[in-house]
């Protein structure tokens, strides 16, 4: 049973007016590297959403995230956080982002609370002030228990979570999450995904970038898909979901489908697209109706037999694969 | 300013804790160093300075009761550093056996009637007879030494047996004189004037010269305490750029950069704990090198009478010590890249810098070339104090290189820092 969260952000998630996040045309190219790890990004995250970043590994996720926290300079194009500019007012952004790395950034030699007190004091606080956010940050992680306990004694769902409140201990305006639930226990990962909720009902804006396709789909408003440093599509994830859903029927056959089946069905008239992920097979069509017929045909006639068919649902695992060829993705 | 000083302090007490909770380091930082003092300085004790404590077994074995013998031990007891056995029965093959053994590390034989046969000789050359019709030869003793005994004492060890032997020599000389003058001076003889009480020369006496007139001449705590201090605080530098490396990997140190947090606060937080523990282990170092040590028979070591020179050219050498492994820290890109390469090059100014040879054992060269080593310059500022009674403003040359050197490192290491936020 999971406790109310008791963080309540100082900021108003959407006060400004101005987006969270805007990206213009952010172009970045490692010095002795012709080819740009970020290639012309244009990418808004509206304040007050849990925007999701999808991509393989490479895309650019972490490229975009250090330039965010002013970490990286952009070779070219502006970063704008709540309307400041992240490379000439670094002091502003920094006090507006919570930046949670992937992996634990914490001193494993000392307790939970000393790691808060240690984060705490580097972000400005002291004092009471300082003392009742480290409180809070507990309560946030459900660790009160485990406050006095040195990190290198705990289990990776509680350092996860200690990862994690660090981030807010300074009560950001944004929060940054990269694979925040990468190898955690679903406890730990159940209760991220709660707070992350409860945080932005509090009116945080969160940026999470992550690889597991469920998690974005479960707390994601917004998500963009990046791959080779581009931006393949950008989007309210429902508004994803539908459009991807429409046009597609899904088909588990049984056993190996040849390695030429996409090819074979080029000749069935309305079919857009097709391909096979596994066991599955996905058309892409204008006039589903219309393709059913010789679909099933093809199917008799290779000998495969098909086991379920579903019509018009997709997951974001559907989307994802469908703008980046199918490759490299992990349920 | 007072939020930066703030968090300045956080990272101090951050440091010391995470520190404080690491009994492995604080082992290697405290009681390594001072048992290697303790141990070198015990066991090269003898290979410094003017002690009367070192002294060498030798062994004199002689039938002969003349006065041979008498001069020679005479002659090495009045030398503080000779530890004399005599022996009328042993051996040749003995004596050679006892010195492979180690008993004796020099053993002089004198032949049986040394003296007579010095004399029958003598008596050949007073009556002039030609060399080749003479019938005595002059007297052989033989002498052997330990191969492990320094060339320079064997050399004095020759020194005083020869000088004895001329003592013999001068002496049955003039009496052979005073017996001839005797003879033919009948009731006009006049005896000769006593010599050993009218030398021409006053006895040798080296006066040792140190910046405040006499003071003592150094030992081998005097060299052993400072050297191995300077080594303990520069190989600080090793778990220094280890601890930053760490953080970086741990992901800390990304993090302390994603707040404003100034380059001087994350590295003056890391660098004050490990100024400290210098010090500390310079403080226990040099106590138990004047209370410790002479109580397990070493010398005491005399700190002289600048407490502040020391303080001074101390803290001047660990803030070298410090800004070297941060600088290591911030270009090395894995922990192996740093121990590997600041234990090395730490040996490497070691041994340059006379710490693990003393400088006055290396030939010129060297010794112009270990003034490269910092290290060279915080055994300088030491000895300064220690042996030859400098205080503030003679060590101030030595702590200012040192400071130099320490600013050049920390200026690289926080443009590094910068260049990676």
């Amino acid at each position: 049973m999971t406790t109310p969260c008791p963080y309540s952000s100082r900021h108003n998630g959407g006060a400004t007016g101005a987006p969270a996040i805007e990206l213009k045309q952010l172009t970045k190219v490692f010095p002795g590297s012709s080819t740009p790890v970020l290639n012309a990004i244009d990418l808004t995250v509206p304040a007050g959403t849990i925007f999701g970043i999808l991509g393989p590994n490479g895309a650019g996720k972490t490229t975009i995230m250090s330039t965010l926290c002013g970490l990286l300079k952009p070779t070219s194009g502006s970063v704008h956080i709540c309307g400041s500019n992240a490379q000439t007012e670094r002091a502003t952004i920094k006090q507006i982002l919570g930046m949670v790395p992937q992996e634990p950034a914490i001193y494993p030699t000392l307790t939970a609370r000393e790691n808060l007190e240690y984060f705490g004091r580097m972000q400005g606080l002291s004092g009471e002030h300082l003392q009742k956010r480290i409180l809070a940050c507990l309560d946030v992680a459900e660790m009160a228990g485990e406050a006095d306990k040195r990190v290198e004694r705990l289990s990776g769902g509680y350092k996860r979570r200690l990862n994690m409140v660090i981030g807010l201990i300074h009560e950001p305006k944004i929060l940054i999450l990269d694979e925040p639930t990468v190898a955690i226990d679903p406890h730990s990962r159940s209760l991220i995904h709660h707070r992350l909720r409860e945080l932005h009902a509090a009116g945080i804006s969160i940026l999470i970038s992550t690889h597991q396709m469920d998690e974005a789909e479960q707390l994601c408003q917004e998500i963009a898909i990046l791959d080779h440093g581009r931006v393949l599509v950008q989007g309210n994830v429902s508004d994803l979901l539908s459009m991807q859903a429409s046009e597609t029927v899904q088909l588990q056959i049984e056993g190996d489908p040849p390695a030429d089946l996409t090819a074979r069905l080029e000749h069935i008239p309305g079919l857009l697209e097709a391909h096979v992920a596994g066991q599955c097979l996905t058309v892409v069509t204008v006039r589903p109706d219309r393709v059913m017929i010789p679909l099933m045909q093809a199917m008799q006639d290779y000998g495969l037999a098909v086991r379920s068919l579903s019509f018009g649902t997709t997951s974001l695992e559907d989307v994802f694969l469908s703008h980046t060829d199918g490759k490299r993705a992990s349920r | 300013m007072m939020d930066n000083l703030t968090k300045f302090w956080a990272s101090i007490a951050k440091e010391a804790r995470i520190i404080g909770r690491d009994h492995q380091a604080l082992f290697l930082f405290f009681v390594m160093p001072v048992l290697f003092v303790l141990i070198l300085s015990l066991a090269l004790r003898d290979a410094f300075g003017d002690r009367p404590g070192a002294t060498f077994d030798v062994l004199m074995v002689s039938q002969d009761p003349g006065e041979v013998t008498q001069s020679i031990v005479e002659a090495f007891r009045s030398n503080s550093h000779i530890l004399l056995t005599q022996s009328n029965t042993a051996s040749e093959a003995e004596a050679r056996q006892w010195l492979i053994d180690g008993r004796y590390r020099f053993v002089v034989l004198v032949p049986p009637e040394a003296t007579a046969q010095a004399e029958r000789r003598l008596g050949e050359i007073m009556a002039k007879v030609p060399p080749e019709l003479r019938m005595e030869k002059p007297v052989e003793l033989v002498v052997m030494a330990d191969p492990a005994l320094r060339s320079d004492f064997r050399k004095v060890l020759e020194g005083s047996l020869d000088l004895a032997l001329h003592g013999v020599e001068m002496k049955l000389g003039r009496e052979q004189l005073q017996q001839t003058m005797r003879a033919t001076q009948g009731e006009n003889y006049v005896p000769l004037p006593d010599m050993e009480k009218s030398r021409l020369f006053e006895p040798v006496r080296g006066e040792t010269v140190t910046r405040e007139g006499s003071g003592p001449t150094p030992t081998s705590v005097q060299q052993n305490a400072p050297a191995w201090t300077l080594l303990a605080m520069f190989f600080l530098t090793v778990p220094l750029s280890v601890s930053f490396i760490r953080e970086r990997e741990q992901g800390s140190l990304f993090r302390l950069q994603t707040m404003t947090v100034p380059a001087w606060v994350v590295l003056g937080g890391k660098a004050v704990p490990y100024f400290v523990i210098n010090l500390i282990q310079m403080a226990s170092i040099l106590a138990v090198s004047v209370y410790v040590l002479p109580l397990l028979g070493g010398d005491r070591l005399e700190l002289g009478n600048a407490p502040l020179a020391l303080l001074l050219i101390g803290g001047s050498a660990s803030l070298a010590a410090i800004g070297f492994g941060i600088a290591v820290a911030m270009y090395a890109r894995t922990t192996e890249q740093a121990t590997s390469f600041s234990s090395a090059t730490v040996m490497i100014m070691a041994a340059l810098g006379g710490i693990l040879v003393p400088k006055a054992v290396m030939p010129p060269l060297m010794q112009e070339v270990a003034i490269l080593s910092p290290l060279s310059w915080g055994l300088d500022g030491f000895l300064d104090v220690f042996v030859r009674g400098g205080g503030v403003q003679q060590v101030l040359p030595e702590a200012l290189s040192l400071l130099a050197f320490s600013a050049v490192c920390h200026g690289v290491a926080i443009m590094r820092y910068r260049s990676q936020t």
